[in-house]
């Protein structure tokens, strides 16, 4: 396992599907890294496997894993974790990550990330979690935050508390998706700022941006991260916060998951992180000038 | 509480259509039947049905591509 970047050189690239993956290639030069989806070459043939150590070759990658259930009250079963560290040994990724969700319960899978009770059960079933998936991977993985449509009942806190009380139990770093920051600020009524600003700044390493929808039942509108549509121009602008708060260097997905535009809308998102970003870094350099003088 | 059977029940409400359909006719009364103590019970009696409503349907229509 490469070690995470700690040098100020920003990282910006693309979630790798398999839809973008001609235009992607050429393309190599304003992309700094993918970000490929682990679960999907657990159980792939070796050709698939080969194919993947030859893009690793090609561009820096970094996996993302989606059905460990890692926020669970229950422990991961060590064979999933093994998939990992397999994958992870073959393609020697920058890092690896995994949300903080739950994903099946009682033999059940729910096929969907989902958020678990926010209480100490869930946290101290994190922490362990995570204890089991360094030991078996050999790395720690950032933990994502993940976008809800639910109050997850049986919760005694707040998602901030929760999702800080697991970074500082079980010492993780953060992959902050700020789209999921975004939505679920816009469906529970929080400012999405504010939060943001209370996070440990120096435990976020990567960022994820995606794009929603508004969806509406029962009378009531929610907004959706959905991975079909452009990134909304408030997601930007946490983006330039990120910038201001954290002082190392980070690595910046964009992901998209289905009704595509054209690679060169997608590169020009990417143009607007790093602008978005590098703005931040402007206004961090400003401020410290200005202590300084 | 115990979060596991919380979280058990709920799994099984996101999934299972008649499940869902027992409990949003009765919440308590499906609660009970599934074993559920007075704590997780009461999570439940209260749950966002906005938000599960809005879960399921996602849930649904990624299983249906």
């Amino acid at each position: 396992m490469k070690s995470v970047p700690t040098t100020q050189t920003d990282c910006f690239g693309l979630g790798w599907r398999r839809e973008l993956a001609a235009e992607v290639f050429t393309q190599l030069d304003r992309i700094d890294v993918v970000e490929v989806i682990a679960d999907d070459f657990f159980d792939a043939p070796t050709r698939a496997r080969r194919s993947l150590r030859t893009l690793a070759a090609q561009v820096p990658v970094v996996l993302h894993g989606v059905s460990l259930g890692l926020a669970s009250s229950v422990a991961v079963a060590a064979k999933r974790l093994g998939k990992m560290a397999r994958l992870c040994d073959e393609v020697q990724p920058q890092f690896w990550s995994e949300h903080l969700a739950f994903v099946r319960g009682g033999g059940i899978e729910i096929g969907h990330l989902t958020a678990p009770p926010r209480n100490a059960e869930t946290v101290a079933g994190a922490t362990a979690n995570l204890a089991r998936a360094q030991q078996i991977v050999g790395a720690a993985p950032l933990v994502e935050n993940i976008a809800t449509l639910i109050e997850p009942p049986g919760s005694d806190r707040n998602e901030l508390s929760w999702l800080t009380d697991i970074l500082a139990a079980a010492n993780a770093d953060l992959l902050l998706d700020l789209h999921n920051l975004y939505a679920n600020a816009t469906n529970f009524g929080y400012d999405p700022k504010a939060f943001l600003a209370a996070l440990p700044a120096e435990r976020i390493r990567a960022v994820h941006l995606a794009g929603g929808k508004w969806v509406q039942a029962r009378g009531t509108q929610r907004w959706l991260d959905d991975h079909l549509h452009d990134v909304p121009a408030p997601v930007y602008e946490l983006l330039t916060l990120v910038g201001e708060c954290v002082p190392h260097s980070l690595t910046v997905i964009l992901e998209r998951d289905g009704q595509y535009p054209p690679l060169a809308s997608l590169l020009a998102e990417l143009d607007c992180a790093r602008d978005a970003l590098a703005l931040g870094r402007a206004r961090r350099a400003a401020n410290r000038l200005e202590v300084a003088a | 509480m115990s979060t596991p059977r919380l979280e058990a029940f709920l799994a099984k409400i996101y999934v299972d259509e008649d499940a869902r359909r027992r409990f949003l006719a009765d919440p308590r009364g499906e609660a009970l039947r599934a074993g559920l103590n007075d704590a997780e019970v009461a999570a439940l009696e209260t749950i966002d049905l906005v938000g599960l409503e809005l879960t399921v349907r996602s849930l649904t229509h990624k299983r249906a591509g």
